[in-house]
């Protein structure tokens, strides 16, 4: 199906989400939209899907003007849209998840859908089990249940929004398969991403969107410099970094021994140093964010010991750790990192220590965080709440709150979600912060990062974790494998062999 | 800082609006009426009721509000307000006397105070109002020989001897009991309530013993008190569990110290279901139709006869400060312009006791007096010696409940 | 620019809410057969008619504007805070206790009251620490276990007038034996109200004012209020800062009800909450957790409260309807910030 876009405006107050947007997307074509964050994708889509209305300006398919009013129209006329979490019924069964959503008709019996089910996953090579329970499945396997249900309510066009985001590299290279088997089939694949690599691969031909407007459209091959510079408007260059770690031992963990169901981590001994950076590498739910956990206080480990800076800080609580100069940014922002409903301005004079007297210096605060909005490019005012910050602009208020002198920092997913500008400005402050003396742990499911930033990287699989890995002599194809539990034997001398197969 | 501003400039605001409406001299009520009270008759005299209860709860509170209609119907003149469930918990964060000034503020120029109960804010009324005339039924604060004796020139107080009642009820019940258990469904305990109660005690037992020709210890006569007049939600016990508490243990005649008919209702559930149970309300001569075919009778207060007579001396300027304990008129205890108080007969009640129970009122009518010795109080202590009777004050005054009955003193 | 639009389209919703409370008791009215201008009349003129209908309305208000007081500090913890009526109770029931304990003995009076207000401030928090503990440590929600303590302080106060401190022969409802003159907070003139109760009210709004608005405690509340989780990643030890909001909406429901002890009924009677705590409960949400309302919104309510009196007075109406009128209030102007949210937000 042809779908175009004709003069789409959308207004969110002051913001112009979409401005005057007029584009034609060919079926049979894998579409690629490019922007960073903030650049009015993700609300072109809910137009065409029929979240949103736009304030003006039609939509085309097959040169016909119509009006999208409910995403069950657009179901109706075809259109199906993954989002970003995909939207599921977690407590069902994947068969039953399957046909939700399914109109009237004939009703086919559970074995006839079963059947079908297969058949068409089939397809594209995905091994879903019709009896396993949706809340077992990965965000990978969510994402294909998903595709194949929208492909069974009839999709012709389907919307992909950040799809790569959370999935392993293996699922990834199938969904590029699948999708690009769709493509084959005359079906028409939209797929919204800020990640270059993702779209250069893929798609056909690919629009790029800067705050609100159409910048161009590029068909493949494509010139990264140039889609980088039609993203920001200015060239990015990526910095060489080098290691900046000390020998001095900061933190430890002996013997740990941590259970959180349904793992129960073993045996973890690690040393981190000064300076250093630790990156953790592991599909989602393998135990990386349980160890994380442990080594603030958050989650208390049956056994073993966490050392910081030589205090044995075991079965303390999180406030302990931090007054030992232990920090932590979790992943959820507004539900861990800040408080939704207070100011920037409020964030700075709760987590600043000094001026403590009874009643709050409202302008030396409100000063304060002028500064530090200005040191951290921070786009908001000290009134700003917190929640009304746009992704990046959170993350980057969240490490301005930390206090200056820190042994270690560590990280739930630092750079998710945002844009390349944001993270390399993210990892700029803390790589100043680890020239001064501090650590960092961090959690990320992209290997890219994790290779990148780290100087020694821990691999979890199924609750299992590697030894310590030179980022240096590691490979992201050998990462790769890793963490979805193929080569530990051969990497590690280990008797047992892991297969993927964590999901029933 | 606007904030602070707007928050300070109201505080001023309403603290000078009270020092200005405070600062004015105490309020005089008859200058302040707000509405022009209608023209038509100008020498019109209204009076105002406070009720403890529900103005319709068939029992204490209705006997009052009858009898202000029977004061209107019967003195050209008077026009009655009221207001009802005045107590606490239904009316929370007032008091009586602050609700008695809203009486005088709607033109009321004498107040009844028709509760015990309100006995505090009766006096604090009074006292404060020394223009406005005020009953207090049930009162004892103007009773020169009482123990509690505040002399205050605008205050009467009214009670109906509803001892006779109460013996005549217990006789009633006496006459009925098949398992010779008879329970007391009480308020709560006050000096009023234990002497009503014991004279319910003395007259089963005197008839119990005298024409049933029974052992006085195969009589079992048990009170147990919900904590008020009536049933408040949350706060007394509910009645009609202790109803259904005293048939389940083998009563099966209930005598009601309470101002509503959670008695009648049970007893009638449970005749209903083959247990036959009856049950003597009280306070209202018409109580008895909550259930009539389970009620043997109602001891009733007639307080119009009394009231009568004060607001007619109020109006005619004869009013006179007294303690008024009233007897029924012995020629006919059931006649509404005489008597104070009364016993009718109700459907429930059997040809044979009627007869006994006619031959009862007679001997009380020719001085027969139960409040006679040997008496000894619940814990044993003796009270009254062999042919002694009771004074007055003793018995208002009695302090506990008496030998044989069982349930809580105080 | 646009702050001032917002501002004054808000201030239109709630008028709006306003105009629909007193429009759905009109249609109430209007079902009975009662005439709503006349009853809105009577509940004016009832209120404010004359000084002592002032002074009465100040009676109300000061246990209104504690236990709000109170209330907006738990609130701001993002607690609910039910319980606040059991702990005027056992604000009452401690100061009934002390002025019992020195009643017959050379202490000057003035000091017995002083310290039995005290008392009562102190019984009141204990209480309300007591709901907190239940949620912090034994994982009860502080709504369930404040309805349990509230149940628990009315059977204890019941149990306490009835048994211990029944007046000598007498066990009722109307309270326990009334106070010597010497142990009343003195009144003003004729009038009901005390020019102690007034001050102390006004101190304790002040506190608060500047206690939420201006303090760090404040704003640390506020931020475990907002976010529990993430407060106490930003370093806020938060089951600390619930526990005092609980002990500091106590001290406040406490005074409440040793005001209501010394300055009102002079003795200890069943309802001696008088329901002020559900009642402050309904303003601290009406208005929307702002300190700056509490004095004006309570006086709304206890002038609705004293006013409602005339309705069954003159019109045989049922007084509850002052309730009705206060509960749809509650209703509709939170209703109408829903709708500003649905119109102002979206779209």
């Amino acid at each position: 199906m042809k779908i175009g876009f004709n003069q789409i405006n959308k207004h969110f107050g002051e913001v112009h989400a979409n401005a005057d947007i007029t584009l034609d997307v060919q079926s049979g074509m894998i579409f690629g939209i490019l922007g960073e964050n903030g650049a009015g994708k993700s609300t072109l889509m809910k137009i065409l899907s029929g979240f949103i209305q736009p304030d003006s300006g039609e939509i085309v398919l097959d040169g016909k003007a119509v009006s999208i009013e409910t995403p069950a129209d657009a179901i109706k006329f075809g259109i199906g849209m993954l989002h970003q979490d995909p939207l599921d019924f977690p407590p069902m069964q994947v068969i039953d998840n399957f046909i939700v959503g399914q109109r009237g008709g004939l009703i086919l019996s559970h074995k006839d859908v079963i059947k079908a089910f297969r058949e068409l996953q089939s397809q594209f090579d995905f091994s879903l089990d019709p009896d396993a329970y949706v809340d077992t499945l990965t965000v990978g396997e969510r994402q294909q249940l998903e595709i194949l249900r929208l492909l069974w309510l009839g999709a012709r066009v389907l919307i992909l929004d950040e799809p790569t985001t959370g999935i392993s590299i293996q699922q990834k290279e199938k969904l590029f398969a699948a999708l690009k088997v769709l493509a084959g089939q005359r079906k028409t694949i939209i797929f919204v991403s800020h990640k270059l690599e993702d779209v250069e691969v893929l798609c056909d031909q690919v629009a790029i969107l800067r705050k609100g407007y159409l910048v161009g459209q590029v068909d493949a091959p494509y010139d990264t410099d140039q889609l980088v510079e039609m993203m920001f408007g200015k060239q990015i260059v990526l910095k060489e970094l080098e290691s900046v770690a000390q020998d001095k031992v900061v933190f430890e963990l002996q013997d740990l021994y941590i259970e959180q169901y349904p793992l129960a981590i073993e045996n973890v001994n690690f040393s981190l140093r000064a300076g250093e950076v630790i990156g953790l590498a592991g599909m989602e739910g393998s135990g990386q964010d349980v160890v994380l956990r442990a080594c603030t206080g958050l989650l208390r480990p049956v056994s073993g010991r966490v050392i910081v800076n030589g205090t044995d800080l075991t079965g303390k609580n999180y406030l302990e750790f931090m007054q030992n100069g232990v920090a932590f940014l979790p992943a959820s922002r507004l539900e861990e990192g800040l408080v939704p409903g207070l100011t920037l301005a409020e964030h700075f004079t709760v987590t600043t220590e000094d001026k403590q007297q009874l009643f709050i210096d409202k302008a030396y605060f409100r000063q304060k965080s002028e500064q530090m909005i200005e040191e951290y490019h921070i786009i908001g005012r000290p009134e700003t709440p917190v929640e009304s910050l746009s992704g990046g602009n959170q993350q980057r208020a969240a490490l301005s709150l930390l206090k200056d002198s820190l042994s270690i920092i560590l990280l739930e997913h630092p750079t998710r979600g945002l844009d390349i500008e944001s993270t390399i400005y993210m990892w700029d402050k803390l790589k100043e912060r680890c020239k001064l003396g501090t650590s960092i742990f961090f959690i990320s499911g992209d290997l890219d990062e994790i290779l990148r930033y780290s100087d020694r990287i821990l691999v979890f699989f199924s609750g299992r974790v590697s030894p310590p890995l030179d980022s240096a002599t590691v490979s992201l194809e050998q990462l790769g494998q890793l963490i979805g539990g193929k080569g530990w034997a051969k990497e590690f001398g280990d008797e047992e062999t892991y297969e993927a197969s964590t999901n029933p | 800082m606007k904030k602070k501003l707007v928050f300070l400039v109201l505080t001023l605001v309403m603290v000078s609006a009270l020092i200005l409406t405070a600062c004015q001299p105490a309020p005089e009520p008859a200058a302040e009426v707000e509405e022009p009270a209608p023209v038509e008759e100008p020498e019109e005299f209204v009076f105002g009721i406070l009720m403890v209860g529900p103005y319709n709860d068939r029992g204490w509170s209705q006997a009052h509000y009858e009898a202000g209609e029977y004061v209107v119907e019967n003195v050209p003149g008077t026009r009655m307000i009221y207001l009802d469930v005045v107590n606490t918990a239904d009316r929370p964060g007032t008091t009586a006397a602050q609700l008695a000034e809203e009486l005088v503020q709607q033109g009321a120029k004498l107040v009844i105070f028709n509760s015990d109960d309100m006995k505090d804010d009766a006096v604090e009324f009074t006292r404060n109002n020394p223009d406005i005339f005020v009953i207090h039924a049930s009162g004892d604060t103007q009773w020169a020989e009482g123990e509690n004796y505040i002399p205050l020139e605008n205050m009467v107080n009214v009670m109906g001897e509803m001892e006779y009642g109460k013996f005549i009820a217990g006789c009633d019940a006496a006459l009925h009991t098949q398992t010779g258990s008879i329970g007391y469904l009480g308020p709560l305990i006050n000096e009023e309530t234990r002497r009503l109660t014991a004279a319910a005690y003395l007259g089963a037992e005197y008839c119990w013993e005298n024409y049933l020709g029974n052992d006085p210890n195969d009589l079992s006569f048990r009170v147990t008190w919900i904590g008020f007049w009536f049933n408040i939600p949350g706060f007394t016990e509910d009645p009609s569990q202790v109803a259904q508490e005293f048939i389940n243990t083998g009563v099966d005649v209930i005598i009601s110290g309470i101002d509503t008919t959670e008695a009648l209702v049970e007893a009638r559930k449970a005749t209903s279901e083959g247990t036959p149970v009856f049950a003597i309300p009280y306070d209202y001569e018409g109580a008895c139709d909550e259930a009539p075919e389970v009620c043997l009778g109602v001891p009733w207060y007639n307080w119009g006869p009394a009231y009568v007579r004060h607001i007619t001396a109020a109006m005619q300027g004869t009013w006179e400060s007294v303690f008024e304990w009233l007897p029924p008129d012995w020629n006919d205890i059931n006649n509404r312009d005489t008597t104070a108080i009364g016993y009718l007969s109700g459907p429930g009640m059997s040809p044979a006791a009627q007869d006994w129970l006619q031959q009862f009122i007679g001997e009380l009518a020719g001085g027969l007096n139960l409040w006679t010795g040997p008496l000894n109080l619940q814990d044993g202590t003796p009270w009254l010696a062999e042919g002694e009777v009771a004074t007055d004050v003793e018995v208002w005054y009695l302090p506990q409940l008496l030998e044989g009955m069982e349930g809580r003193s105080e | 620019m646009k702050q001032a639009r917002t501002r004054s389209l808000s201030i239109l919703f709630q008028l709006g809410g306003l105009i629909l409370a007193f429009g759905f008791v009109t249609l109430i009215l209007l079902s009975i057969d009662a005439n709503p201008a006349e009853a809105f009349r009577l509940i004016w003129q009832g209120a404010v008619g004359n000084s002592t209908r002032i002074a009465s309305v100040f009676v109300v208000w000061v246990p209104l504007v504690l236990v709000t007081c109170g209330v907006l500090v738990t609130f701001t913890a993002g607690l609910w805070n039910i319980g606040i009526e059991g702990q005027i109770t056992l604000g009452a029931i401690f100061t009934t206790g002390v002025i019992r304990l020195f009643l017959d003995t050379p202490v000057h009076p003035v000091l017995v009251i002083v310290l039995s207000i005290l008392a009562g401030m102190v019984g009141a928090a204990i209480w309300a620490v007591l709901a907190g503990l239940l949620k912090v440590f034994g994982g009860v929600n502080e709504i369930f276990g404040g309805l349990g303590l509230n149940f628990i302080a009315t059977a204890l106060n019941i149990g306490l007038i009835f048994g211990a401190w029944s007046r000598p022969g007498v066990a009722s409802m109307s309270g326990t034996e009334p106070f010597p003159e010497a142990y009343w907070l003195p009144t003003f003139q004729n009038f009901r109200f005390s020019w102690y109760s007034i001050a102390l009210t006004v101190v304790g709004l002040v506190v608060i004012y500047f206690l939420l608005q201006g303090t760090h405690f404040g704003l640390r509340l506020k931020a475990v209020g907002k976010g529990i989780k993430s407060a106490f990643r930003l370093g806020i030890p938060t089951w600390q800062h619930m526990l005092l909001s609980f002990l500091i909406c106590g001290l406040f429901a406490g005074l409440a009800g040793a005001l209501q002890v010394v300055a009102v009924y002079h003795r200890l009677i069943p309802a001696i909450s008088s329901g002020y705590g559900f009642m402050g409960l309904m303003i601290g949400m009406l208005i929307n957790y702002q300190a700056i309302w509490v004095a004006p919104i309570a006086l709304f309510f206890a002038a609705l409260n004293i006013g409602g009196i005339q309705l069954p007075i003159v019109m045989k109406l049922d007084s509850t309807l002052t309730g009705v009128l206060q509960g749809s209030l509650v209703l509709f102007i939170l209703l109408m910030q829903g709708v500003k949210q649905r119109v102002l937000g979206n779209k």
